[in-house]
């Protein structure tokens, strides 16, 4: 296999890379691990005329606390990044956990929080759980930055909100009220398979009632999608396991997948059921986010 | 950024200097040139094997500053003033290295395709995680494929190998 | 009539340890020669069509372009593995029969200019109607994909022995059950390569295969040379598990390539173009009927089987055969018929993959007998011990077999998985299933017409005697073949195997072995390379009683020897000569070769081994024969999500009735190995085409799942001490194919165990096992 030639740029700074995607326009693409553009260069599905390189954007590869607000997690930190911090550990390990799910250990050594999040693929892996934690994405662009909901920022399969010069620079996770957070993935073998059905859920309980619920899907939609009306149903309920159940009936209504090679649109919505029910047990019963 | 020269297609060609093995090496590529390519036919480190070419299998397996990654997946310009650790370099001379020693004794390989990147992603693990479980040791080979041992006497190396570090 | 052996039955090191651990070692896609350029294969991006026209002027004008060839310049002469069925062209001449066929070939400066050329050849098509399922391939009036074939039956085979009919009337029970297999195929981690190169009228090809022979007779076949003008070599090679038996179109490009160009030319398949090649594991549609006594005992045994063998031949005639002859091996069965179809299709074409032909009747056998057993209340091992053939005995078909230990195995194999304690005692979602198998230790005869000897072997001692080289053209596919045949010349001559080194892959230099297939080599080239040390000894002993006699250390009459020493009164053991009653009195190998060379010149030993005729007069009775049968038992347990489907394999024992174990850790390894795949395609792997193109879906490890490390289970491997095959060297037989047969069996039968629905469809994916639990609880039973 091979790639076809292209222009090559590795910038030094954030407002150079934006600068260079806004010459280029639709010609250009960002190359942050590759795990996903090389592939798709390989199987000829994307043949980019410009690749801007943001390896060298060291200020994007750090994941801080910021007191009093929240976790920022930049957007050049690998997949194992993720999984080794401490603050992740420590404050949200149901992220870390996810990324620990993710292809193998070498791609999880390239492949970077950004390039998961702008390649859109329904069925990839981090958005749900940030989407769950309410989590923001800052978009820097050449005409300045501005922050983006994670659950708004999916538009279609491979399409984002983002213009063509913005880049991703980082993920906000907010402190959060919520006292419980997990995410399950089902591929179809233990490691280096897309996920089949991705359920993130986190939830606020207090004394066994459930104050507040967000349940996000991936691989069931054109994108990663809220379980809005399973949310709602949550909210005042005791945590049983009737009640958990009753949820993960829910939310299989609430998506919509499709059928391929993987799997049929039917699995996909009864493993939802399942998969709802068992990430709103694990959330509710390890009591931290 | 390295310099470049521009050749009569108008294609440029950039002088990379990576450190392999210990050593820096400068060679002119284009920036289409992956990692694994400039590994094998610059470098002639045929250690590093070519197999899915999409990053499932492994084989081409080497470290990046220290951490495993797929050679298939990388550019090589990406990798300009970067330390690279290929197979070749896991042994110190004439001295094999324990995971090594620890592959022949357990018979860890057959066919030998995959073992490469088998004894470099190995390498890592016990560099970072001296005392790994049998858990941690099948997450950390789980992205080297191999048809031939069912991975079986490869954990039991491994393991050994992490107990006579 | 085990022995002490110096060498035979120890865990050596792998001869190729160091350069395998360090990636000094070679295979084909390393290497590099002078001037060297590299090449591809044009392949048809349509399943079925004339092709009309090839457009290659704009490749040739692209700079670094140095040759494209298609059919028109290359022979025309048609070649396959089954010399009933030569079918296969170098290159499409009229028709291309898959998406993926071979067109014709590029080669250039370098491989970026290959792909860019490929990319500039335009090829017309008329296309025509494609079949790409059996059935549809067998309906009336369906497209025909070869003239050869009417109806596109590639072959039909019609066995019958005893009277089946007869005994089912008889029988207590009668049970019929339909399943379906799969396509897969042999995943090996290194994709086909070859390189060649022309010195005069002599050609050199290097060929990541499987039998250097057998690549070497085909092209000389096919390109009308002298099979003296063409050395086929090789380096490692990355696996092959019958994948590399077939010469690709990649070795006949090359050598033709390099002749047209004058230059060295190396082409190589990208990974999806080894799925392309094909050659993998049949899809069966298999219905089986069996009667049984209300013990369990076999009475009658009907088995259809239908084969989609893809568009060529290759060995599909022998993956049919083998799907029912063996058996009448494994069980007693006096009354047994087998039917069996093979069509044609337009995808790439099936062939051999480990176990040939055999798994997926294996697992159907093995689910459906647990099925019957079940039905009358026999528990799966018994039914298994009251049917198990016994050693010395001949089966229904007339094959002779010698040792047999599959009522020793299931025992071994029962005790070790704490079987009793745990069938249909684990609660729901946890299984424990048993499956049998084994296979034939090489094939009583050539895959083509020939008497020559199977193997030939030669030893030669270096002149001074600190080295023994051994010789062979047996291909260590990864199996570890090299090592176990040093030990076995090393144990012949009594010459330390650290002190030998093989010479093989080079059908000039070496000695002719027909190569990695049916598990022969162990047997076969063993017994070529024991001959052969046995020789060198002989020579050694010789030369060593007449230095004794002349230093003057023996003395006619003096305590110890009646008479004068004879050779007869020496023995060598690794590396010392000595004379049996008095060890001290000795001398070592090396001086006794010196000597011999000083006096002779060089010190060899040869040896060759034929099986001879065996047994079978049926039509097809070539499929089956062996000098020796392996047997094995295998128990899988497994976890089951009964809400997902997900299943997860989590322990296994394997008992192999292998005779001899030459060594330990590589017999392990192959028992490891052969489960591996075994679990991988009856669980994961599956090779999918587009419905309506017939075009690749998955050629790619990311959709075409192996089991990875965290997916694949521990496995007990198990061995019968007392087992010994009188027909093996040193009393070994084979390994590497005979783990594979049983596993699906096992892994299907656990399945049922811990779910209570029978899965009768491979593999038996998460979705498959979660829609049926599904339906059986719609059912309400
Ligand atoms: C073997 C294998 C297994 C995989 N398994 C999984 C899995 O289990 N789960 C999963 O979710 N994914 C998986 N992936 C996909 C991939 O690894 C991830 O999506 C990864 O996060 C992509 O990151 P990257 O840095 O490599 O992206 P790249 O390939 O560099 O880029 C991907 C896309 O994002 C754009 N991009 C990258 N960074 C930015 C940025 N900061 N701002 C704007 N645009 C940007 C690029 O232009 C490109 O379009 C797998 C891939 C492979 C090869
Ligand atoms: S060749 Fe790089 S992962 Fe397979
Ligand atoms: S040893 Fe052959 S693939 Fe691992």
């Amino acid at each position: 296999m091979y790639l076809p030639d292209f222009e090559y740029y590795a910038p030094d700074s954030i407002a150079e890379a934006c600068q260079l995607l806004s010459q280029f326009g639709a010609k250009a693409k960002v190359l942050a691990g590759g795990t996903d553009m090389v592939v798709k260069m390989k199987n000829e599905l994307l043949a980019p005329e410009v690749v801007v390189s943001v390896k060298n954007l060291e200020q994007l590869k750090k994941i801080e606390y910021v007191a009093g607000k929240g976790v920022c997690v930049g957007a050049l930190c690998t997949h194992n990044d993720l999984v080794k911090s401490d603050v992740l550990k420590e404050r949200y390990p149901s992220v870390a956990n996810a990324a620990r799910q993710m292809a193998n250990n070498q791609v999880r050594n390239r492949g970077t929080v950004g390039g998961n999040i702008s390649n859109a693929v329904p069925s990839a892996d981090l958005p749900p759980i940030f989407i769950a934690l309410n989590a923001t994405a800052k978009l820097v662009g050449t005409k300045g930055e501005r922050t983006v909901a994670m659950e708004d920022l999916f538009t279609g399969p491979g399409k984002t909100v983002m213009a063509q010069d913005e880049l991703i620079a980082e993920v906000f996770i907010p402190d959060q009220k919520m006292t419980g957070s997990n995410y399950i993935k089902f591929g179809l073998r233990k490691s280096g398979a897309l996920a089949v059905v991705g359920v993130a859920v986190a939830v606020q309980v207090e004394n066994g009632v459930i104050k507040d619920a967000r349940v996000a899907l991936g691989a069931v939609a054109a994108t990663p999608v809220r379980a809005k009306k399973t949310e709602e149903f949550l909210k005042g309920k005791n945590a049983t396991d009737d009640v958990l159940a009753e949820a993960g009936v829910i939310a299989s209504g609430e998506c919509k997948p499709i059928s391929d090679i993987r799997a049929s649109a039917e699995y996909r919505t009864d493993l939802v059921r399942i998969f709802t029910k068992r990430a709103l047990r694990k959330a509710v019963d390890e009591g931290h986010v | 950024m390295s310099s470049f020269v521009v050749d009569k297609d108008g294609i440029k060609r950039y002088a990379v200097t990576v450190n392999v093995n210990g050593s820096d090496y400068t060679k002119v590529i284009k920036a289409n040139t992956l990692l694994v390519n400039l590994l094998r036919d610059d470098l002639d480190l045929t250690g590093t094997k070519r197999g899915c070419e999409l990053g499932d299998c492994g084989c081409c397996t080497v470290m990046l500053d220290g951490n495993p990654v797929n050679a298939c997946l990388v550019l090589a310009i990406d990798c300009d003033g970067r330390e690279i650790t290929t197979i070749e370099g896991i042994q110190d001379g004439e001295d094999l290295d324990i995971v090594q020693e620890k592959f022949i004794e357990h018979a860890g390989f057959q066919c030998g395709f995959c073992t490469p990147g088998m004894i470099v992603s190995s390498r890592a693990l016990l560099n970072e995680n001296p005392s790994p479980t049998e858990y941690e040791v099948r997450e950390a080979i789980a992205g080297n494929l191999c048809r031939c041992t069912g991975y079986v006497n490869i954990v039991a190396a491994v393991l050994d190998a992490a107990e006579n570090l | 009539m085990k022995q002490d052996y110096s060498y035979v039955g120890k865990s050596v090191d792998r001869n190729d340890s160091y350069g395998k651990t360090t990636g000094h070692a070679q295979y084909t896609a390393d290497l590099k020669f002078p001037g060297m350029l590299y090449g591809k294969l044009i392949r048809s991006t349509i399943a079925h069509g004339r092709i009309k026209s090839i457009d290659t002027s704009e490749a040739e004008k692209l700079n670094g372009v140095k040759a494209i060839i298609t059919a028109k310049d290359v022979p025309s002469m048609k070649w396959g593995l089954s010399p009933a069925r030569f079918d296969e062209n170098i290159f499409c001449i009229d028709k291309v029969r898959y998406h993926g066929d071979k067109i014709g070939a590029v080669c250039a400066v370098d491989e970026e200019t290959v792909y860019k050329a490929l990319k500039l050849i335009k090829v017309e098509y008329e296309e025509l109607p494609a079949v790409f399922t059996w059935q549809d391939a067998a309906k009336e009036g369906a497209p025909q994909i070869f003239e050869e074939y009417p109806g596109n039956l590639n072959t039909e085979i019609h066995h019958h022995f005893g009277d089946v009919d007869a005994a089912l009337k008889d029988a207590y029970y009668v049970r019929t059950d339909k399943f379906q297999g799969q396509r897969t195929y042999h995943a090996f981690i290194e994709n086909h390569a070859s390189a060649a190169y022309w010195d005069g009228d002599r050609a050199f090809l290097y060929s990541s295969c499987q039998s250097v022979h057998y690549v070497q007779y085909h092209l000389c076949r096919v390109l009308g040379m002298k099979m003296g003008n063409l050395t086929v070599r090789q380096t490692n090679v990355g696996a092959g598990f019958g994948g590399k038996l077939d010469p690709t179109g990649l070795d006949f490009a090359a050598v033709i390539l390099s002749k047209i160009t004058g230059q060295p030319v190396k082409m190589w398949y990208d990974h999806a173009e080894t799925f392309l090649n094909g050659r993998g594991r049949h899809p069966m549609t298999m219905e089986l009927t069996t009667g049984v006594d209300k013990n369990g005992k076999i009475l009658a045994h009907k088995f259809d089987c239908v084969l989609e063998g893809g568009a060529y031949t290759g060995l599909g005639i022998a993956s049919s055969y083998y799907a029912g002859s063996l058996l009448g091996v494994l069980y007693l069965i006096d009354n047994y018929k087998f039917d069996c179809r093979r069509y044609v299709t337009n995808l790439p074409p099936c062939g051999a993959q480990r176990g040939h032909g055999q798994p997926q009747p294996r697992f159907a056998f093995e689910h459906h007998i647990d099925l019957v057993g079940e039905a009358i209340g026999v528990d799966p091992i018994d039914m298994r011990l009251i049917n198990a053939r016994k050693g010395n005995s001949i089966t229904t078909a007339g094959y002779e077999v010698k040792s047999y230990n599959l009522v020793g195995a299931n025992k071994m194999a029962r005790d070790a998985s704490g079987w009793t304690e745990k069938r249909g005692k684990m609660g729901v979602g946890r299984g424990i299933g048993v499956g049998n198998g084994g296979f034939v230790t090489g094939a009583g005869f050539c895959q083509y017409r020939t008497d020559y000897p199977h193997s030939v072997g030669m030893v030669k001692i270096f002149d001074d005697g600190t080295r023994a080289y051994v010789y062979s053209n047996a291909v260590d596919i990864g199996q570890g073949s090299d090592t176990v045949l040093m030990q076995m010349a090393a144990e012949a001559m009594g010459y330390p195997y650290e002190r030998c080194q093989m010479v093989t892959g080079d059908t000039d230099l070496s000695t002719l072995d027909f190569g990695a297939y049916a598990s022969r080599q162990t047997l076969m080239a063993g017994w070529a390379v024991k001959r052969a040390g046995a020789e060198v000894k002989k020579k050694v002993l010789a030369k060593a009683c007449e230095m004794l006699k002349a230093s003057g250390r023996i003395k006619e009459g003096f305590g110890y020897l009646d008479g004068p020493l004879t050779p007869e009164d020496l023995d060598c053991v690794e590396g010392i000569v000595f004379v049996k009653q008095e060890p001290a009195v000795k001398l070592t190998f090396e001086e006794v070769a010196r000597k011999y060379f000083v006096d002779h010149g060089v010190l060899l030993g040869r040896g060759w081994y034929h099986p001879g005729k065996l047994g079978g007069n049926h039509k097809g009775a070539a499929v089956g024969t062996s000098p020796a049968y392996s047997s094995a038992t295998q128990v899988a347990e497994v976890q089951v999500d009964m809400e997902t489907g997900q299943i997860e394999c989590v322990d296994t024992w394997d008992v192999h009735d292998s005779g001899t174990i030459i060594n330990p850790k590589l017999f392990h390894g192959q028992v490891h190995g052969a489960f591996y795949m075994g679990v991988g395609e009856t669980i994961w792997e599956e090779v999918k085409f587009d419905k309506k193109t017939g075009k690749l879906l998955n050629g790619n490890f990311a959709e075409y799942r192996l089991p990875t490390a965290l997916d694949m289970p521990p496995v007990e491997s198990l061995t019968l001490d007392d087992s010994y095959e009188p027909n093996g060297p040193y009393g070994l037989k084979e390994v590497g194919e005979g783990a594979t047969t049983p596993t699906m069996g096992a892994v299907a039968n656990a399945i049922y165990d811990a779910m209570g629905v029978s899965m009768t469809e491979l593999p038996i994916t998460y979705e498959k096992v979660w829609r049926a639990l599904r339906d059986k609880k719609a059912s309400g039973k």
